[in-house]
């Protein structure tokens, strides 16, 4: 099939989650598909509002991309979940991008409202298509391909995080190791890491971080020596993936000897149980997913729960009080939590102390536990 | 059973009225004061928003004063507000503090309506058959003062610019409410109205004067409270500016009410529409009206327009972003005023000073 043009997705926010389903769709209608390279650099960080990280990060990426793309994918993403709805910000995002990039590119902002009744992602991305000048039937062949190859892609993914790069987790071509290689030979992530080093044109610091670190055998010595502390990583999928913004955190917790676990481990009605009780409903999903997944894991399961969060992100600010205060009311958790908060001055250093002194302390606990499991 | 609720301008006034006329015995909380400020600051996260921390100050402090029943509006999506209550109460029981709550439905709607049936099944217990049979009255009560506070707080805007002893209107205006919240009949609140109007209006004023106009924007609780604001609206009116805003109760209680026939609500239709040109959907909270009162604010001739925010509120982070464009493509000048807890009263006031003198510069070029 020609190609028709390109078209530029920012590497932020809901990137981190569904960019496989969004890249499919377009290479389904021929298009080309080009994402922002990262940031690294704080000065390179345009503070065209007053925001969090994560949405100063999108301008970012969008700005970076305007010239070399004929449109910009930005979704207005109201809802994402059939009841309930995203934070406000995300409602203007493609506002303040157009504002951001002086109308100089276009920009793809169809609203996707899952809330509405029929099959609205559907007549979302068709009406994207229709945008692009697709017919109604390639728009759904694109889609339905697209969704897919999401699904395979989802089916791995708790494994993928534990054992492809951060930077690489979203490329789709990266294939996730299988487990047996993985525990009988030992270090494997050296291969396609250097791979995509090129790819990427040499990814930066921090990814140079995390290849040395797929060169270290910790990760294969803790699995023969001790199994791996079980820590659930919760917090937005920007907040935990977009290495931009918590410094390839992963890395540092995999190089800890860590296996890290997700709130995408957990089915719907596993988080619906923790948080249905509630006097008053959250109507954020992502406020829900966090919440209903910190409590998930706090009650067990897991040797330590890691909460990531963004300053000035309003929705973690209201539920971190909320989980704090809930947990010492209920008489409190015995498994640790640790609250991470990240903006664009947050270094590495800091953060290696605080996950170090984290592992410490689980480790502690652990061990304690298995002497002496009535102390616990 | 001891009812209280939290301050917001000149709310206390027709809440009391509410109470006072049904009989239902409350606690006033403390005028808001740096302690509240600080009780609120100390429980809870430093990235929620002003409002939230004020309004559990008061709580606090009207709970430690032996109120047991909180009365609080209730809100919905997407803005934090509607969560302040699933998150105070959670900060009050960890402080060992007792209390009951009834939400105010934010939508007239009949599941809020069982809702609040639910709720107040107890406390209908404790009320006389006499606190139920006055309790209408009381309502009419409370909207009568509220509306009176409205005209005299409007008048109050009007003349300010033009007074010829500084700060006399702010004096002529607290006596005015004062004899309204002293009202207790209607024929008294009548009186006491009348009264207050010629009080503002007797004042000597400057008629030579031409003020600036000025339109405040922003978030709701920002706007309407003098105390978080640190009171811009009379600090500018003594610098020479009639100050227009939008946001007052009876508009949120008509538009939650969802009688929109009002002048008022469907002025903010008039705002709503003029804000696609910059904003592609609804944000929520205020964020388009901001916006929007912005853009016809310019096309009506105003001079500028000061836009109030709290610290890290997620809709208005979004309007301040493109108010700052608004006000390029528009040639008005647009301050953005962020508030948190920190003592910032001497700033604003040499912002707004520096604010009104680009005005003045504006208007002798022109």
């Amino acid at each position: 099939m020609e190609e028709k043009g390109c078209i530029g997705i920012p590497r932020a926010l809901m990137f981190y989650r569904y960019s496989p389903l969004w890249r499919a769709f377009f290479e389904g209608l021929g298009w080309r598909v080009m994402v922002s390279e990262g940031v690294r650099q704080k000065e390179k960080i345009i503070y065209f509002e007053d925001s969090c990280l994560p949405m100063k990060l999108l301008v970012t990426h969008a700005v970076q991309l305007k010239d070399q793309v004929d449109h910009l994918f930005i979704p207005r993403l109201v809802s994402i979940h059939r009841t309930y709805i995203m934070c406000p910000k995300f409602r203007g995002a493609p506002d303040i991008v157009r504002l951001a990039t002086e109308g100089n590119v276009s920009i793809i902002d169809e609203t996707v409202d899952l809330r509405k009744g029929g099959i609205p992602l559907l007549r979302s991305f068709l009406k994207m298509g229709e945008k692009l000048g697709a017919s109604r039937r390639e728009s759904r062949r694109a889609f339905r391909e697209a969704e897919t190859s999401f699904s395979k892609f989802q089916k791995d993914w708790v494994d993928r995080i534990n054992r492809v790069p951060t930077r690489q987790l979203f490329e789709m071509d990266v294939p996730t190791p299988q487990t047996k290689n993985y525990t009988q030979k030992v270090p494997p992530p050296l291969a396609p890491a250097r791979r995509t080093s090129s790819l990427a044109g040499g990814g930066g610091e921090a990814f140079r971080f995390s290849s040395s670190l797929g060169g270290n055998p910790t990760a294969g010595v803790c699995k023969d020596e001790k199994p791996p502390l079980r820590i659930a990583f919760v917090g937005h999928p920007y907040n935990l993936f977009d290495i931009d913004i918590n410094k390839d955190l992963l890395a540092l917790a995999k190089s800890l000897g860590m296996e890290i676990m997700t709130s995408d481990l957990l089915s719907e009605k596993e988080i619906d149980r923790e948080v249905s009780g509630l006097s008053k409903e959250i109507y954020w999903s992502s406020g829900r997913e966090i919440v209903g997944s910190l409590f998930h894991f706090l009650s067990g399961g897991v040797d330590g729960v890691v909460f990531l969060t963004s300053f000035k992100c309003g929705i973690d600010a209201l539920l971190q009080e909320f989980i704090k205060r809930r947990l010492k009311v209920r008489g409190g958790s015995s498994i640790p939590l640790l609250i991470l908060s990240f903006d664009e001055h947050t270094g590495r250093e800091g953060l290696t102390t605080r996950l170090e002194a984290f592992r410490d302390v689980v480790e502690e606990r652990k061990n304690s536990k298995s002497e002496a499991p009535a102390c616990a | 059973m001891k009812v209280t609720f939290p301050h917001l301008g000149s709310m206390h006034i027709f809440c009391k009225a509410i109470a006072e006329t049904a009989g239902i015995p409350y606690i006033l909380p403390p005028e808001t004061s740096r302690k509240t400020l600080t009780l609120g600051v100390l429980h809870s996260n430093e990235s929620i928003c002003l409002p939230f921390k004020i309004i559990l100050g008061n709580f606090i402090e009207a709970l430690q004063m032996g109120a047991d029943t909180i009365v609080m509006v209730g809100s919905g999506p997407p803005c934090r507000l509607g969560l302040y209550d699933l998150v105070q109460k959670v900060i009050l029981e960890d402080m060992g503090l007792h209390y009951r709550w009834l939400t105010i439905p934010p939508r007239l709607s009949w599941k809020a309506i069982w809702k609040n049936h639910e709720e107040t099944k107890e406390l209908r217990k404790e009320l006389s058959a006499k606190n139920i049979l006055f309790f209408p009255y009381g309502l009419w009560m409370g909207w009568k003062k509220m509306m009176a506070c409205e005209t005299l707080e409007q008048l109050a805007m009007k003349v300010r610019p033009m007074e010829i002893k500084k700060g006399e209107t702010q004096k002529r205006l607290k006596k005015a409410l004062s004899w309204v919240d002293e009202a207790k009949t209607s024929s008294a609140l009548e009186e006491a109205l009348r009264k207050g109007k010629a009080l503002l209006q007797e004042m000597e004023q400057d008629h030579s004067r031409i003020p600036f106009r000025v339109a405040i924007v922003g978030e709701l609780y920002t706007v309407m409270d003098p105390y978080i604001n640190r009171g811009v609206e009379q600090k500018l009116g003594e610098l020479g500016v009639e100050v227009t805003r939008t946001s007052w109760f009876s508009t949120h209680i008509l538009r939650s009410l969802r009688r929109n026939k009002a002048d008022r609500a469907s002025e903010r239709v008039r705002f709503f529409e003029a804000s696609k040109a910059y904003l592609g959907y609804d944000v929520g909270a205020e964020c388009n009206i901001s916006i929007g009162e912005a853009i016809v604010r310019s096309q009506e001739g105003y001079d500028g327009v000061v836009h109030l925010m709290p610290f890290a509120c997620m809709p208005e982070t979004t309007a301040s972003g493109i108010l700052t464009k608004v006000g390029k493509d528009r040639n008005i000048p647009i301050l953005t005023v962020i508030l948190d807890e920190q003592e910032i009263e001497g700033r604003i006031q040499t912002l707004l000073e520096a604010f009104v003198e680009m005005l003045e510069w504006k208007r002798r070029a022109a």
